[in-house]
């Protein structure tokens, strides 16, 4: 790996955002996993008086419906904020104008976009560290905490997350629309992926759709790090699926942005 | 009258060939609210529905209860967007124009939002539509008062539009717009929730909306065959919330126009 443009890229990046840091991204993002928790209170405390159904428990291993609800909406940032910042890098370097000359620099894809992503990680830390303190305030609990498998929840999060901003960077910058395509996507996750509600209780379609995307079964992941109530087989099963899963997502990804780009710089003046 | 009504048509029809040439506004108008309420639908199979305590609500009819308010909740979000959308003829200089043109300007901001009410929320009130027929046997409407109460809300819809039209006249930073408008007013104005099971610094907060007033006359008469007089104290509330709605927006426009004119600043702030 090309070390160099990996440093280049951290770097740059992040003299770009000193100096014009999207702020107003950063609030947007933290007061909407806000409202997602205020939500899940509002309803468990207060419409429906802390009675959950029966299934619950059985399918979640956890009768803390808080403590669930904000683990989710955590791991919502978090990939939210992954995907807004990698996918939309050419994007960005297109819309600045910058995609030429960066195309014209021989350098490796994988080290510019880890780059990108390591640096967005420390920030998207930041962020999802002030939304767990609201979260602590709703309720969040940690019931049975398992530090190997938070450490592999979340770096599996972020291979799996990486392969998602990918693919999604692929078809915004083919399509050259960012607003469509993100919130698409991002609305249909907050239904399938298990966000606030366990994805049992979708029609089958709606789940199969869920278990292809792999924020799905990291999101189960770090809830059975953090509330426990998940057997260790099920647990290594979560796991290997969703390291198969996001290794689909980066081998398919990384040619397929090779062949975008190509087809984005031809349009670009068109 | 016949002139305001020709501006308003006109500035309609424009708004109509602005947005909708391209079929990916649908997108954002239907498929967007279509997966938030089958979240928040599916949201609800973690809890015992019918350990509510509103009385009216129960397993059969909390899917139309929460249609109901995702498609009141579509009237009024399209005109956030309308505003949205308004705001860009200031920075396209499209604004000055206008003010340079007799046009009544009243009618143009109504124009817009005419066009925005009703063709920005017809496939999310169509599908809305299909979803109550097909459980009509879990609800209880009382005709005459729903006919009373649907005038008063899309005439609420439009003014709410009209009022935020007006406030970007003043201003091109329209970000804030979407922060405090799209997700405080799903959850504040009782869309998945109803507002009188809210704490009361939450309540307070919910009379902010009109959207709150209006959906809560609309569930009364359509899940618990509400007559009118049962519903009367809202629906006073809302005409008077109309009337401030109005005469904000005539204020607005008079300050504004005053503003523009000493500063010269049509397209800028």
């Amino acid at each position: 790996m090309e070390l160099k443009v990996l440093k280049a890229t951290i770097t740059k990046e992040f003299q770009v955002r000193l100096r014009a840091y999207p702020v107003s991204f950063m609030v947007g993002c933290i007061l909407t996993s806000f409202y997602t928790t205020f939500g899940a209170w509002l309803m468990y405390h207060y419409f429906f008086r802390g009675q959950l159904s029966e299934s619950f428990g059985s399918l979640t291993g956890t009768r803390d419906y808080m403590s669930y609800a904000i683990v989710g909406s955590l791991m919502y940032l978090f990939v939210v904020r992954t995907c807004l910042n990698v996918s939309r890098t050419l994007m960005t370097e297109l819309w600045e104008g910058t995609l030429e000359s960066l195309m014209l620099a021989p350098f490796r894809r994988v080290s510019y976009f880890l780059g990108n992503m390591l640096l967005q990680t420390i920030t998207t830390f930041g962020e999802t560290s002030i939304a767990a303190l609201i979260g602590v305030l709703f309720g969040l609990r940690i019931h049975d905490f398992n530090p190997v498998g938070f450490i592999i929840a979340v770096l599996l999060s972020l291979y799996c997350f990486f392969g998602v901003s990918l693919i999604l960077g692929c078809v915004m910058l083919y399509t050259r629309n960012t607003y469509i395509t993100q919130n698409t996507l991002f609305t249909a996750m907050f239904l399938v992926c298990g966000i606030t509600f366990p994805k049992e209780y979708l029609p089958m379609w709606l789940r199969v759709l869920g278990s292809i995307i792999p924020v799905t079964d990291c999101v189960s992941l770090m809830r059975a790090s953090l509330l426990g109530g998940f057997p260790q087989d099920q647990m290594v099963k979560l796991v290997i699926r969703a390291f198969v899963i996001g290794t689909a997502y980066i081998a398919l990804g990384m040619p397929l942005m090779k062949k975008v780009e190509i087809i984005a710089l031809e349009k670009m003046e068109g | 009258m016949k002139y305001f009504i020709k501006v308003l048509w006109a500035e309609a029809v424009k708004q109509h060939r602005n947005y909708f040439n391209n079929w990916m506004i649908y997108i954002s108008l239907f498929v967007w609210p279509l997966l938030s309420f089958l979240s928040a639908y599916y949201s609800y199979s973690s809890f015992n529905v019918d350990g509510t305590l509103i009385s009216y609500i129960n397993g059969n009819n909390i899917l139309v209860f929460l249609m109901l308010g995702y498609m009141a909740m579509s009237f009024f979000r399209s005109v956030v967007q309308s505003a949205w959308n308004f705001s860009r003829e200031r920075q396209s200089g499209t604004l000055e124009y206008i003010y340079l043109s007799t046009a009544n300007r009243l009618a143009v901001l109504m124009g817009n939002a005419l066009s925005s009410v009703f063709e920005s929320s017809i496939v999310m009130l169509i599908f809305g539509l299909l979803i109550v027929f097909s459980n009509r046997a879990s609800i209880n409407v009382n005709t005459i008062s729903l006919l009373v109460v649907i005038f008063i809300f899309i005439i609420m819809a439009l003014l709410w539009g009209v009022f935020l039209n007006a406030c970007f006249l003043y201003s091109r930073d329209t970000d804030f717009l979407f922060t405090i408008l799209e997700e405080p007013m799903e959850i504040f104005s009782g869309v998945k929730v109803p507002i009188v099971i809210f704490p009361a610094w939450a309540k307070i907060i919910s009379f902010i909306f009109p959207l709150t007033y209006a959906l809560e006359a609309i569930r009364q008469v359509m899940l618990n065959g509400a007559s009118l007089q049962a519903v009367s104290t809202i629906l006073f509330v809302c005409l008077g919330i109309i009337m401030v709605l109005l005469f904000a927006t005539l204020i607005t426009i008079v300050v504004v126009e005053k503003h523009m004119r000493k500063t010269g600043n049509v397209v800028l702030f």
